[in-house]
């Protein structure tokens, strides 16, 4: 399955994206991570309690990020495992400056297998478009919150 | 296919629900448990605790007071399908109870759970939004109404928040003359809505449309309103023309699904071929 889209921000680009690379903020805009844990650089494990309506299922996985070129370009590679089936993915990053904001081009190519699969697939598009705004969504939030990087001038 | 292990409470009254909802936030309300069980068999869903709603006995009603139609949460889809008043009253929801899924499923299967579990391709969504039904929400703090139109947010969720129930569907009952459709692309095998369209029209006695209300379900991942077809047939003289250029709006602006059944595009194109046919349906039914 493939995901698609565009999200703009109004921040700078650096800011964005070191945002989209920091452990602490993915954790809290992944929907239901419940931690994040570094291995190695740009490794992490992560727990995950992902759900839809009453479909719930706890995930255990790999995040890596690869192919790092602040603050433009990144790749995203998760390996997630639970009861309910396995999620294998690439997503890839693309932060353009637009509008005086950013743009986060992304594009995701996801394998779901297991149960979750089988009887969920007319679905799992659906519950991927909605996990992925709830991400981005608290993105918004997060980097509206901090502010350090406003410049003085700005009327509030 | 084995459930993990699960406490089970009957509740008697809604009240009794209410409390023990408000006690464990792992509950999960049980109606006619035709989603949620098989959820559970495949441990989809692990409610730590099911209270059973749908044995309240005044939870499963169909009336008509004052000029509204009152139906009950834990009514059956076959109590719907059956009625003698809707059929004249209100003909679309026994039209559309009459396409889910099979005798089992209508005989178990309640309303207030098909909409409360707002499956994207569930039948029922479409035709409350078509209705214009309010939906009657009970909790600790009292009764509040949500429009059908703003019940459903996203895929499987709804307006309704931990702690809730929903009690009653009202929908008020048309006056002059109308007409009323279901019409619905059967998934073969899971006999879910690939896409299912609800129309409900009011004409004036040369044909005219004087008001549209269109429910649209399977398409997205929630059953919606298609603005753009409603406001093409406002004040419009209904014919084949009108009514296919019409129904061209079906999924504008819309987030199409696709899945390994129908891909996007497909479901896009069934969009307009079925609100076609439902709005042309719902005209030849006028009375």
């Amino acid at each position: 399955m493939k995901i698609a889209g565009t999200h703009e921000i109004q921040a700078p680009r650096e800011v964005v994206y070191q945002a989209l690379t920091d452990p602490q903020i993915l954790q809290r805009c992944i929907p239901g991570c419940e931690s994040l844990e570094k291995t190695a650089d740009n490794t992490y494990v992560a727990t995950m309690k992902a759900g839809v309506g009453s479909v719930k299922g706890t995930f255990k996985g790999n995040v890596r990020l690869e192919d790092m070129q602040a603050p433009i370009h990144y790749r995203m590679i998760v390996d997630g495992k639970g009861a309910p089936g396995f999620v294998k993915g690439t997503g890839i990053f693309n932060l353009e400056e637009r509008n005086g904001g950013t743009a986060i081009a992304y594009e995701g190519e996801m394998k779901v297998g297991g149960v979750i699969a089988g009887v969920g697939q007319r679905m799992i598009e659906a519950a991927a478009k909605m996990l992925a705004a709830h991400f981005f969504k608290t993105l918004d939030d997060e980097i509206g919150r901090g502010d350090s990087w406003r410049p003085a001038s700005t009327p509030p | 296919m084995i459930p993990a292990q699960f406490d089970y409470v009957r509740a008697n009254t809604i009240d009794e629900a209410l409390s023990l909802l408000a006690q464990n936030e792992d509950a999960k309300l049980l109606a006619g448990g035709h989603s949620l069980l098989p959820a559970m068999k495949l441990r989809l869903a692990m409610p730590s605790l099911l209270v059973d709603i749908g044995r309240i006995k005044d939870l499963a009603y169909i009336r008509e007071e004052n000029g509204r139609i009152v139906i009950g949460a834990a009514t059956t889809h076959y109590q719907i399908e059956s009625s003698e008043l809707l059929k004249t009253i209100c003909p679309l929801l026994p039209q559309c109870a009459g396409h889910i899924g099979d005798m089992q499923v209508r005989n178990k299967g309640t309303i207030g759970g098909s909409v409360a579990h707002a499956d994207p391709a569930g039948d029922w969504p479409a035709a409350v939004i078509a209705l214009n039904a309010e939906m009657i929400i009970a909790s600790k703090n009292g009764e509040r109404s949500v429009k059908a139109d703003d019940f459903f947010v996203d895929l499987m969720t709804t307006a309704l928040e931990a702690g809730e129930i929903l009690r009653e569907i009202r929908i008020n009952r048309s006056t002059g003359r109308t007409g009323q459709s279901y019409v619905k692309m059967h998934h073969p095998a899971s006999g879910f809505a690939v896409v299912g369209v609800a129309a409900n029209l009011a004409l004036n006695g040369a044909g005219k449309c004087q008001g549209a209300s269109i429910g649209i379900t399977g398409v997205a991942a929630r059953a919606y309103r298609p603005a753009g077809v409603e406001s093409a047939l406002n004040g419009a003289t209904l014919n084949d023309g009108t009514i296919a250029s019409a129904a061209t709006h079906a999924s504008d602006g819309i987030d199409v699904n696709g899945d390994l059944f129908a891909s996007a595009d497909y479901r896009k194109h069934l969009a307009e071929v079925y609100t076609r046919r439902a709005i042309s349906a719902a005209m030849e039914s006028a009375r």
